[in-house]
């Protein structure tokens, strides 16, 4: 599904990723780890389409497609979900209005007629009890005033109503207390399916208690170092990263 | 320093003031009063302060057919009605005065004079400020005033729909002049609609005095939606009194020139204004909105919130100003000037000013002009939205906190419907 080579992306002069390699295929839970600064959330932005990072080497295919040569809501409309690690928050535009125009542009993509508005409302309704979330949401600002915890719902919420084929999640995690980091577990739980794929990005084995991922990597200054099972993440999160950079060293 | 007119400038405008003067009547010395004091201050040069950032040259040298005192209702485009109660005034000269709400009347000069109003009152120029000229040459050359009265403790149901139309095929100048009184206790709604045609340029030059009385309420919505090739200058000169408010919204959306000059006066204890804006300055406009509030008495409350949107070869400037003089305790001001610039070659000037001679008060003023948050962009793109619909519901948004306040519908709903359509065809515009 998503096929990533000898990827290399800086920010002005600063070389980010410097030869990044994953292969997912549908149905996989991914995790990658790594120390601050390794790159992962430029991963992340690379994949949605952020503006501000130059990719200088290195090819993405997704579904057979150049990923890297699509704008961001081509990607979106292919399937392609990003959950933020900072969610924006926008004033103005209401919850309701962007879920539809979003669910709208991605229907259209796959040929189907707009959804109406009754039907969007059941969907909508239960996709909000599953994050619980109170309905008033609907009607304010996108995020505008949110927690930080009821910003991260809501990107999951977004996550199930538009039911990407890749979903790639940047430090979902961070900033979370047990409960809501259940809820958004759950949410994200709900969507494992033979025919998607998830990509967790993440600082801490923590999440990986909830969300059990099929392959681990270890992203260090740009690059993947290790691939395992769910153990490296434990065996991370008791040894921290120094080790998997000494390893590699020696390699 | 003013440059005192001369030249051909003079001569077209005294040959306007000519013939107004040869149908004047009793008005006549108030007439040429003016006019001498117009032709003395003649039009701002780039060094007066209060014109920095808009240039009359373009105005100044155009030359402007007296408005007829007759009107020709070919002269009138389609307006919509925006309440059953309508005045329309063409060219400055009223067209039509149908169906109006118990407890407000609605006068011509003429009668009004013969009512026994004063011509001080009725002829009023106030003295100083950068529009001074312009109110002297309204009084010299202005068709009709029109005196709208609304009477002690009457609140209308339905808002009252005053059209000033400048329309046709010929550049002409119009001068149009309103004076507002809500009586002690009354509520009202006054709709001052701006309208016109691009056939032509035409000049307005309008003049509004308000009066809002002890405890009377008068909500005034005005909707700048005057032809795209007309010059608009009006200065609304406002008393407010005693526990009395005057709650105010402005769209100006047309006009190749147009200059708002606002001035609130909260004159007696516990007066309060509100005024929400909002300006369009596409295309090759250029839309000043000038607002200054003195405090002159206790326990007063001001709140200014205008936003701009500027694009293409637009220019939008805002002038915020609030005085609080020094027997103004306990008020409190607060001024916000929010502006949003969609293309790189359009500009806003925005300049808060805030003189405070009171000690005990609560005034605060921020202004900012910016561009669409390029996270937010990407936020919404990141979710299917294409970017040219990303960017319409970021404009749409910073103009709906202004929008979401106007609390009248089918005011509202004009002022969408020509925002919509703008919006449309400036965002379908790669920029």
């Amino acid at each position: 599904m998503l096929s990533i080579r000898d990827l290399h992306a800086r920010i002005g002069a600063r070389n980010i990723l410097k030869g990044v390699n994953l292969e997912v295929r549908p149905g996989e839970v991914h995790a990658i780890m790594g120390p601050n600064g390794s790159g992962k959330s430029t991963l992340a932005s690379v994949l949605a389409g952020r503006a501000g990072y130059e990719v200088t080497q290195g090819t993405v295919e997704y579904l057979g497609r150049d990923l890297l040569a699509m704008e961001p809501e081509e990607r979106a409309r292919a399937g392609v979900f990003l959950a933020f690690q900072y969610p924006v928050e926008i004033p103005g535009v209401n919850n309701a209005y962007l879920l539809k125009a979003a669910l709208n542009a991605i229907r259209k993509q796959r040929g189907e007629p707009e959804v109406d508005a009754f039907d969007f409302l059941s969907l909508i309704r239960d996709k909000m009890k599953l994050m619980q979330m109170d309905e008033s949401f609907l009607s304010r600002g996108v995020n505008e005033g949110f927690s930080g915890g009821e910003k991260k719902r809501n990107e999951i919420l977004q996550m199930a109503v538009l039911e990407p084929k890749l979903a790639l999640l940047d430090e979902t995690d961070s900033g979370l207390d047990i409960d809501a980091l259940r809820v958004v577990a759950n949410g994200v739980n709900g969507l494992r399916a033979p025919d998607r794929a998830i990509v967790l990005v993440t600082h801490y084995q923590r999440l990986l208690d909830y969300i059990e991922p099929d392959v681990v990597h270890v992203l260090s200054d740009g690059r993947i170092l290790r691939s395992g099972d769910k153990s490296l993440a434990l065996e991370l999160e008791k040894r921290g990263y120094d080790w998997v950079r000494q390893e590699a060293a020696v390699a | 320093m003013n440059a005192a007119l001369a030249g051909e400038s003079l001569a077209s405008y005294g040959a306007a003031f000519e013939s107004a003067r040869a149908v004047a009547g009793a008005t006549e010395a108030a007439r040429s009063q003016a006019f001498a004091r117009f032709a003395e201050l003649g039009f701002p040069s780039a060094r007066d302060e209060a014109w920095k950032y808009t240039s009359l040259r373009r105005l100044e040298s155009r030359r402007f057919q007296a408005a007829r005192r007759s009107c020709d209702a070919l002269d009138s485009p389609d307006v919509a009605v925006l309440s059953p109660h309508r005045v329309v005034l063409v060219n400055g000269a009223v067209a039509e005065r149908s169906g109006l709400p118990a407890g407000m009347r609605v006068r011509t000069l003429d009668e009004a004079l013969r009512d026994g109003e004063p011509q001080s009152t009725l002829l009023r120029v106030p003295a100083g400020g950068g529009t001074e000229r312009f109110a002297a040459l309204n009084v010299a050359l202005c068709a009709d005033a029109l005196v709208v009265d609304i009477d002690e403790r009457a609140a209308p149901e339905q808002p009252l729909h005053l059209v000033l139309v400048s329309a046709g095929a010929e550049a002409r100048m119009a001068h149009p002049r309103l004076l507002i009184r809500a009586a002690r206790g009354s509520t009202a709604r006054i709709i001052l609609h701006h309208a016109g045609d691009d056939a032509a340029e035409q000049f307005v030059n309008s003049f509004v005095e308000v009066e809002v009385a002890t405890e009377a309420k008068l909500h005034l919505y005005r909707l700048q939606a005057a032809g795209t090739r007309s010059f608009l200058i009006e200065r609304i000169e406002a008393t407010v009194g005693a526990r009395a408010s005057l709650l105010m919204h402005d769209a100006a959306l047309d006009a190749s020139l147009s200059r708002l000059d606002l001035n609130v006066r909260l004159a007696a204890p516990g007066a309060t204004t509100e005024l929400s804006g909002l300006f369009l300055a596409d295309g090759a406009r250029h839309l000043d909105a000038h607002v200054r509030v003195d405090h002159l008495a206790p326990d007063t409350t001001s709140l200014v919130d205008y936003r701009g949107i500027a694009a293409g070869r637009g220019r939008g400037v805002f002038n915020g100003k609030a005085v609080v003089h020094v027997d103004a305790q306990r008020s409190n001001a607060r001024q916000t000037n929010r502006n949003l610039l969609l293309t790189p070659g359009a500009e806003i000037d925005s300049k808060p000013e805030l003189e405070i001679y009171a000690d005990d008060v609560k005034c605060s003023h921020g202004s900012t002009t910016g561009q669409l948050d390029a996270a937010a962009l990407f936020y919404l793109r990141s979710r299917g939205l294409g970017e040219r619909e990303a960017r319409s519901a970021l404009t749409r948004a910073f103009a709906g906190a202004v929008l979401s306040r106007m609390d009248l519908a089918t005011y509202a709903a004009a002022v969408h419907a020509v925002l919509d359509e703008r919006l449309t065809r400036l965002l379908d515009t790669p920029a």
